[in-house]
C-alpha cells in the first residue's frame, strides 16, 4: 500500500519537474518576456515563493532547534533532517529570486560588493551565513558520544545552534521588515509584518518538519508522542496566532475611514483575486486545522500539513501583491499604457509553471539530501541521519 | 518526576556556565557586527563621482544670437547652463520646475524623450499624468509630466542591495547599469513609479524584420549602451537622469528643449537669479507626495 503511494508521488514528481523543466529553458531563452509581472508590480509569484520557501527554512530550524536544546523526544536524534530540510529550504528560495532577477548572472555581486543598508543584501548574507553554520553544525553532530547527547565533543554545539536560532528568527522578521522600510507602499509600512511572517514561518515551517517525519517514521506514527505532539501543536498554535493578528489588521482598517491601505485590503478580500484569500488561505487553514484537530493516522495529519505547507503561499502573496497594486500617484496608469504598466498582476502559465518546478526542486533537495548524507552518516556512524 | 521538572533539570544540567558565555559571546558578537555592518551602509558616502576643476566643462557662447530679457525662455536657459556648467560638479545643483498652467497634455516631451533615450516598450521615463477635476461635463483638465523626481533623500538608493544607483553631487539620481542586478527593489520603493524596469522587448518585433533604428545604442550616462544579447541595460531597472548626456554637452534635457508650451524650467537651483530658481520661489508651487519626505527636486506650479 505504502509503496504504491511512493510510487504514485514519485510519478507525480517526476510529471511536475519535468514540465516544469520546459518551462525553465523557455524562461532562459526568452529572458523575462514570459512572466506576468512589470514595472508597476514589478515581483509576482516567485517572490512570494522565495519569502515563502526562507520562511519554511526559518520555521523548520526555530523550532528543530527549541526541541533540540529542550530535548524534547525526537529533536536531537533526527537534528540532522532538520538541517537538511531548512538548508534546502533557503537554496530553494535562493533559486526561486535568482529567476525574478533582470540579470540573473550578476547575483555575485550582492555577496562581494553588498549594501548592507538595503534589506536584500542584509537578508542574502544571512542566507549565507546561515547555511555555512548549518553546515558546521551538521559537522559537529557527527562528533557526539551519543545522538542523544547536546554538545559536540568541543562543545561548540549551543554557540552555533543558538547562532543558528537567531538567523533561523531573522529570516522571517526580515522579510517583513523587508517590505517594511518601503515608505511607497502604505500596505507593507507595517510593523506587525514582521510578526505576521515570522508566524507565517513558524507554522508553515513545522508543517514541513511534520510532514517530512511523517514519511520518515509513519511506522512509529503516534500523535501523543513527539515530535510528532509538538509539531502538531505548534502549527495549530501558529494557524490560529496568524488569524488573529490578520483579523486585527483588517478590522482596523476597515473601522477608518481614511485608511491609507483600505483599496489595499479590499482588493485582498473582495478583489479579482478574492479566491486567494477566501479559498486558497482561509479555506486551506479551516481543513488542515479540521485534519490536525481531528486527524488520527498519519495520512490524515500528513495531508493536513502538507496543506499547511502549500495553502501558507497565499500569506506571502496577499501582502506582496496587494501592496503593489495601488498606486501611490493617481493617474499614472493611464499616463502611458503597455502590458508592462499595469497595477494589476496575473502570474502566466509559465510562471505558474516554474513554481511547480521550484517546489519539485525543493523536494528534491530534500529527498536526495536525506538520501545521500544517510549513506555518509551510515559509513561514519553506522546509522541513517 | 514530572516531565517538565526533568526537563528543566536536564537544561541546566548540559549547559554549564562556560557554555553559556560563549553562546553568549558568539550570538553577542554576531549582533554587533550586523548593526555595525548596516549603520556603516547608512552612513558611507555614495560611490565616488569625479569632482572639482575636472568638472568644470567649457561650453561655446552663443555667436548667432544675442541673449537678453527679451529671448527666449529656452535661451536664456540655454546661457544659465553654461554659466553652471563652468563650475565644479559639487556646486551645481539641478532642478526642474514644470508650470502645470503652461502643460497643454500633447505628450511631445514623453516621446522626444523615448527617442533621445531609445527606450523600448514599457520604459518610460516622463509619462504625462493627467487630473481631472470637477464631473463631467463640467470639467477641467491639469497635466502633471512625470519625470524622476531626483530626490534629495532617495527611496530608492538605500534598498538597492549592490550600489548600483546614487545620489550625484549636482543632484542626479544615477544608475550604474553594469552594476544592476535586476532585482526591481528600487522600482517597488519608488512612490512616484518614476523607474521601470527594461524587459527586453522592441516595438518592431512583431514584424517582419526588427528595425535597425531599434538596434542603435543610447548614450545614457555619457556611454554606449547596446542591448544587443540581453546586456544591460535590458534587465536593469531605468529612470529618467535630467539628460545627463545632454546637459555635459551644454544641451538642456529634451523635454525641455521639446515643450511646445515653454512649461519646463529648468537650471542650477545654487544659482538665485537663474530662472529655474526664481520659478520655484513662486508661492504656487507643489511637489508631489511631499510628505513621503523624499524631498523631491522637480516642482509644479499649478
Amino acid at each position: 500500500m505504502l509503496e504504491k503511494t511512493y510510487k504514485n508521488l514519485s510519478r507525480i514528481w517526476a510529471v511536475v519537474f519535468a514540465i516544469g523543466f520546459i518551462a525553465l529553458v523557455m524562461k532562459f531563452l526568452t529572458g523575462e518576456r514570459l512572466a506576468g509581472y512589470g514595472s508597476y508590480v514589478p515581483w509576482g509569484l516567485w517572490v512570494a515563493l522565495y519569502f515563502h520557501f526562507v520562511g519554511i527554512a526559518g520555521g523548520v530550524f526555530a523550532i528543530g532547534t527549541i526541541g533540540y536544546v529542550f530535548n524534547l523526544t525526537g529533536f536531537r536524534e533526527n537534528f540532522r533532517v532538520v538541517i537538511v530540510v531548512s538548508v534546502a529550504a533557503v537554496i530553494t528560495g535562493l533559486f526561486s529570486i535568482w529567476l525574478d532577477l533582470g540579470q540573473p548572472f550578476r547575483f555575485v555581486r550582492i555577496l562581494y560588493a553588498p549594501n548592507f543598508g538595503s534589506m536584500m543584501a542584509f537578508n542574502a548574507w544571512m542566507y549565507s551565513l546561515f547555511i555555512i553554520t548549518a553546515g558546521v553544525i551538521f559537522y559537529l553532530t557527527l562528533n557526539k558520544e551519543k545522538q542523544t547527547d547536546f554538545h559536540d565533543k568541543k562543545r561548540w554545539m549551543l554557540p552555533l545552534m543558538a547562532l543558528g536560532f537567531l538567523f533561523s528568527i531573522a529570516f522571517p522578521s526580515q522579510s517583513g521588515a523587508f517590505f517594511g522600510v518601503v515608505d511607497a507602499k502604505p500596505f507593507w509600512s507595517s510593523p506587525l509584518l514582521p510578526i505576521l511572517f515570522l508566524a507565517s514561518a513558524i507554522t508553515s515551517g513545522g508543517a514541513v518538519l511534520l510532514l517530512v517525519y511523517t514519511f520518515l517514521h509513519y511506522e512509529e506514527f503516534d500523535l501523543t508522542h513527539q515530535p510528532f505532539r509538538i509539531l502538531r501543536l505548534t502549527i495549530i498554535g501558529g494557524i490560529i496566532f496568524y488569524f488573529i493578528a490578520e483579523f486585527a489588521e483588517y478590522s482596523l482598517v476597515f473601522w477608518s475611514p481614511n485608511s491609507d491601505i483600505r483599496e489595499a485590503v479590499e482588493l485582498i478580500l473582495f478583489g479579482p483575486f478574492w479566491w486567494v484569500f477566501w479559498f486558497v488561505h482561509i479555506g486551506g487553514a479551516l481543513i488542515s486545522l479540521y485534519l490536525l484537530l481531528k486527524g488520527k493516522t498519519y495520512q490524515t495529519v500528513g495531508t493536513g500539513a502538507f496543506i499547511v505547507a502549500v495553502t501558507f503561499v497565499s500569506a506571502r502573496l496577499n501582502v506582496l501583491i496587494p501592496g503593489q497594486a495601488v498606486a501611490q500617484l493617481k493617474g499614472l496608469k493611464e499616463a502611458f499604457t503597455h502590458e508592462r504598466l499595469r497595477f494589476d498582476y496575473s502570474a502566466t502559465l509559465n510562471e505558474y509553471l516554474i513554481a511547480l518546478f521550484i517546489g519539485a526542486f525543493g523536494v528534491a533537495l530534500v529527498y536526495f539530501g536525506i538520501k545521500f548524507l544517510s549513506q555518509f552518516t551510515k559509513k561514519r556512524l553506522g546509522t541513517s541521519l | 518526576m514530572p516531565e517538565e521538572t526533568k526537563q528543566k533539570s536536564l537544561f541546566e544540567k548540559e549547559i554549564s556556565r562556560k557554555d553559556f558565555l560563549r553562546t553568549a559571546g558568539v550570538v553577542g558578537g554576531g549582533v554587533a557586527v550586523s548593526v555595525a555592518a548596516v549603520t556603516a551602509a547608512r552612513l558611507s558616502p555614495p560611490p565616488e563621482t569625479p569632482t572639482g576643476k575636472e568638472t568644470i566643462r567649457d561650453i561655446p557662447d552663443f555667436k548667432t544670437v544675442e541673449v537678453n530679457e527679451k529671448s527666449d525662455l529656452l535661451l536664456r536657459m540655454q546661457a544659465e547652463l553654461k554659466k553652471a556648467l563652468a563650475k565644479p560638479v559639487e556646486e551645481r545643483k539641478w532642478m526642474m520646475v514644470i508650470d502645470t498652467r503652461k502643460c497643454v497634455g500633447c505628450h511631445a516631451c514623453t516621446v522626444a524623450c523615448i527617442a533621445e533615450n531609445k527606450l523600448p516598450p514599457g520604459v518610460v521615463y516622463r509619462p504625462v499624468v493627467q487630473e481631472e477635476i470637477g464631473e463631467y461635463p463640467n470639467t477641467q483638465l491639469r497635466f502633471f509630466p512625470r519625470p524622476c523626481m531626483q530626490c534629495d533623500n532617495p527611496s530608492c538608493v538605500s534598498v538597492c542591495p549592490v550600489n548600483a544607483t546614487w545620489k550625484r553631487p549636482d543632484g542626479v539620481v544615477q544608475i550604474d547599469y553594469d552594476k544592476c542586478i535586476g532585482c526591481r527593489y528600487c522600482i517597488s520603493a519608488c512612490p512616484y513609479g518614476a523607474r521601470t524596469s527594461d524587459f527586453g522587448e522592441y516595438y518592431t518585433e512583431d514584424t517582419p524584420e526588427l528595425q535597425p533604428y531599434e538596434l542603435l545604442p543610447n548614450n545614457e550616462y555619457g556611454k554606449s549602451w547596446n542591448r544587443e544579447g540581453h546586456s544591460s541595460p535590458m534587465g536593469n531597472a531605468r529612470k529618467c537622469h535630467f539628460c545627463l548626456h545632454r546637459l555635459n554637452e551644454g544641451e538642456l534635457p529634451m523635454c525641455v528643449t521639446t515643450c511646445i508650451g515653454r512649461a519646463n524650467y529648468f537650471g542650477d537651483a545654487n544659482e538665485p537669479d537663474s530662472l529655474v530658481s526664481e520659478m520655484a520661489r513662486q508661492s504656487n508651487q507643489i511637489k508631489l507626495l511631499e510628505e513621503k519626505g523624499t524631498k523631491p527636486s522637480v516642482i509644479y506650479l499649478i
